[in-house]
């Protein structure tokens, strides 16, 4: 042992006052899967932070053993006692035990220390990586921002992803839900917001939380690993509550998740939280309900199940300018069962929400990536954000493509159908081509706007429909290489005047002259 | 079911009602909802009822050794007032792994005067501000202990 740490030792000795304060305790009485009963605690309030003591009756020795500290979480107030949803392992609860009032309501660390970081629920870090030296805690629990701190989206957020932003463009501030069947895309697309924000000047950049739900520790290894190597995880967070953590965390892990963006939000900064998913939080907040012994309604669900994801949207806002003018956006993710949004979570969280961008099985399996149906897709509130110039090439492009699914019908009748007809559906074909983009590949908006404004001159109408994803990667070689500057003029203006749209055709046709064989001759 | 009923039979005592009054009157009330049957299950609730009363009027003093019964006694006085309780009423353990000092438990108070907590105490004081091995290792994804609810925070 070094002198220093024998110093530090004596030092605490030295300052070591005891203390015969009385604490408020209570005593346990019942020990089920996860909740405990508590007789006692008569003064404690709701939320708040329980401890239990372990190390009563056993010798000095096995209580120095124990690493970390057991708390609970106070669920339920009754007459004579608490439940309460333990925040670790239930096996170190034992009837008899006693257990402490903190007089705190649960918080979560919370400060730019977290950025790049993987933790738990309660804050935690869980990425070997130490400790935390100095952060800041923040309320798990806390009331939304009312009307007046609040101003109307008008920044985007942009995904990198040129079928969301041309046609379901998301505002900083926002609520869009991303919903549909498993293995639909659903983190893809949200992983593909968060790498997109490397695009974002720093000084603009929003900062990142991601919130895994209920899920595999090996996917958000994955993801963990995914926004490493893409260099955006030192702008983001990873809250992690895996589907073998206790049913307290799963329900906790959204509010610790909103609880660090509101810290960032609070200092005027931009905000993007991703919960994956809410249908998990949902099944971990019934079992807990069922187990507290709260009356079951529809699906077993308490009544309060709607109030559960309420009061987590609703914290997503867009603040004033006096309040900082700092945002947070919500990309909550639900699963559906085979394609039905009616479905109870589903329509709950549809409500609150701001939007939907609905994925689609059918389309994933046929091979458009992202498998978003655009007819039921929605973006309330985004389009007030969106760009000028995103604005301009994307104006009637939901549109077209809605009356393209009508018309896709017919396709198998292509031969008897009359002009217009095959050319809408002609056109309809290369947009979705188009549209689609792989995974992990977010593309600026300028290059967004210069692809579907080429894609709006009818540059692809020449082109093969099974052709046009090549095309369309040679063209964002060739407008990387000969028009940074007009693209530089898009992302600096966010417009596409007249002259920047010329610019943009004589680039279009140098393109065409440049590579004759990827058109066919009419 | 029975929890109420015990519920109730306990809070009709408590308020005043002769003990066997008070059962002959749930008797009857059961019976003529015919619900008598439920009586031995009552029997076992009110048990539970008033263990868990008693043990909440209960106050505890526990000390590591008998020699310092005396000391911990007057130590607690104050203590002992403010619970509204006196050292008569109070019962007496030999705890020895408090090592040393006291500890007063009962009617939702603590009081840890006892060594065993002060030493806990500056133990984990002392290995939170040294950097354990868990806590400084570089791998990345290696799963480490948590650090402690909360505990290195402002």
């Amino acid at each position: 042992m070094s002198s220093t740490t024998v110093d530090k030792i004596l030092k605490e000795i030295e300052a070591h006052a005891p203390s015969t304060r009385a604490e408020h305790v209570g005593r346990v009485t019942a020990v089920g899967d996860g909740v405990v009963a508590i007789d006692g605690l008569s003064k404690a309030v709701m939320s708040e932070v329980v401890l239990f003591e372990e190390g009563k009756g056993k010798p000095l020795s096995e209580a120095m053993k124990a690493q970390t500290e057991l708390y609970g979480l106070i669920l339920n107030l009754e007459e004579d006692g608490v439940r309460v949803a333990v925040l670790g392992d239930t096996a170190r609860v034992t009837e008899g035990m006693t257990v402490k009032s903190t007089g705190r309501v649960l918080s979560v660390s919370a400060g730019e220390e977290l950025l790049g970081r993987v933790v738990n629920a309660l804050g935690e870090p869980i990425d070997g990586k130490g400790p935390f030296k100095k952060t800041t805690l923040m309320p798990v629990e806390r009331e939304a921002k009312g009307v007046i701190d609040r101003r109307s989206v008008s920044v985007p957020v942009q995904t990198g992803i040129k079928a969301i932003d041309a046609m379901i463009p998301i505002g900083r501030g926002q609520r869009e839900l991303i919903i549909g069947d498993r293995s639909t895309g659903k983190t893809t697309i949200a992983i593909d917001t968060i790498v997109s924000q490397r695009n974002e000047p720093k000084a603009t950049r929003p900062v990142c939380i991601y919130v895994a739900i209920g899920q595999k520790e090996s996917k958000t290894a994955r993801i963990v690993e995914q926004l490493r190597q893409a260099g955006a995880l030192e702008y983001t967070i990873v809250v992690d509550a895996p589907a073998s953590s206790p049913a307290a965390l799963q329900y906790l892990a959204p509010y610790a998740g909103v609880a660090m963006g509101e810290y960032f939000m609070d200092k005027g900064k931009d905000v993007v939280v991703v919960y994956d998913d809410l249908s998990k939080q949902a099944v971990a907040y019934r079992q807990l309900s069922l187990l507290l012994r709260r009356p079951p309604g529809r699906e077993a669900y308490p009544g309060d199940i709607f109030y559960l994801h309420s009061r987590l949207l609703e914290r997503a806002a867009c603040l004033s300018k006096e309040k900082g003018g700092g945002s947070l956006t919500a990309l909550p993710i639900v699963e559906t069962q085979d394609g039905d949004v009616t479905g109870y979570i589903p329509t709950n969280v549809i409500s609150i929400t701001d939007g939907q961008i609905f994925l689609v099985s059918e389309l994933f399996n046929k091979g458009v990536r992202p498998a978003i149906d655009v007819g039921i897709s929605v973006s309330r509130v985004g389009s007030a954000a969106q760009r000028k110039a995103m604005k301009a090439v994307a104006g009637g492009l939901k549109l077209e493509l809605a009356q393209f699914r009508e018309l896709e019908a017919f396709m198998q009748f292509a031969q008897d159908l009359d002009k217009a007809t095959a050319d809408a559906i002609a056109s309809g074909q290369r947009m979705v081509e188009v549209l689609k983009q792989k995974n992990g590949a977010p593309i600026p908006m300028e290059m967004q706007v210069a692809i579907l404004y080429a894609a709006g001159q009818k540059l692809f109408a020449d082109v093969p429909v099974v052709s046009v994803t090549a095309v369309e990667a040679k063209l964002t070689e060739f407008f990387d290489a000969e028009c940074s500057e007009v693209l530089a003029e898009i992302k600096k203006t966010g417009d596409l005047p007249d002259d920047t749209k010329k610019q943009l055709n004589k680039q279009i046709e140098e393109f065409k002259l440049a590579h004759p064989e990827l058109f066919e001759k009419k | 079911m029975e929890n109420a009923y015990a519920e109730a039979l306990w809070k009709m005592i408590e308020a005043g009602e002769q003990p066997k009054a008070a059962v002959a009157k749930l008797r009857a009330y059961l019976e003529r909802h015919g619900r008598a049957n439920l009586l031995p299950k009552i029997a076992h609730a009110l048990m539970r009822v008033a263990a868990r009363e008693s043990a909440k009027r209960a106050v505890v003093l526990s000390v590591a050794r008998h020699k310092d019964i005396e000391n911990a006694e007057r130590e607690a006085r104050d203590i002992l007032k403010e619970l509204g309780t006196s050292a008569k009423d109070m019962e007496m353990r030999v705890d020895d792994s408090l090592i040393g000092g006291w500890r007063l438990e009962g009617r939702e108070r603590l009081v840890d005067a006892s060594y065993k907590k002060s030493l806990l105490e500056i133990y984990n004081k002392v290995t939170n501000s040294i950097p354990r091995r868990s806590d400084v290792q570089s791998e990345v994804g290696a799963p480490t202990e948590a650090s402690g609810y909360n505990r290195a925070t402002e």
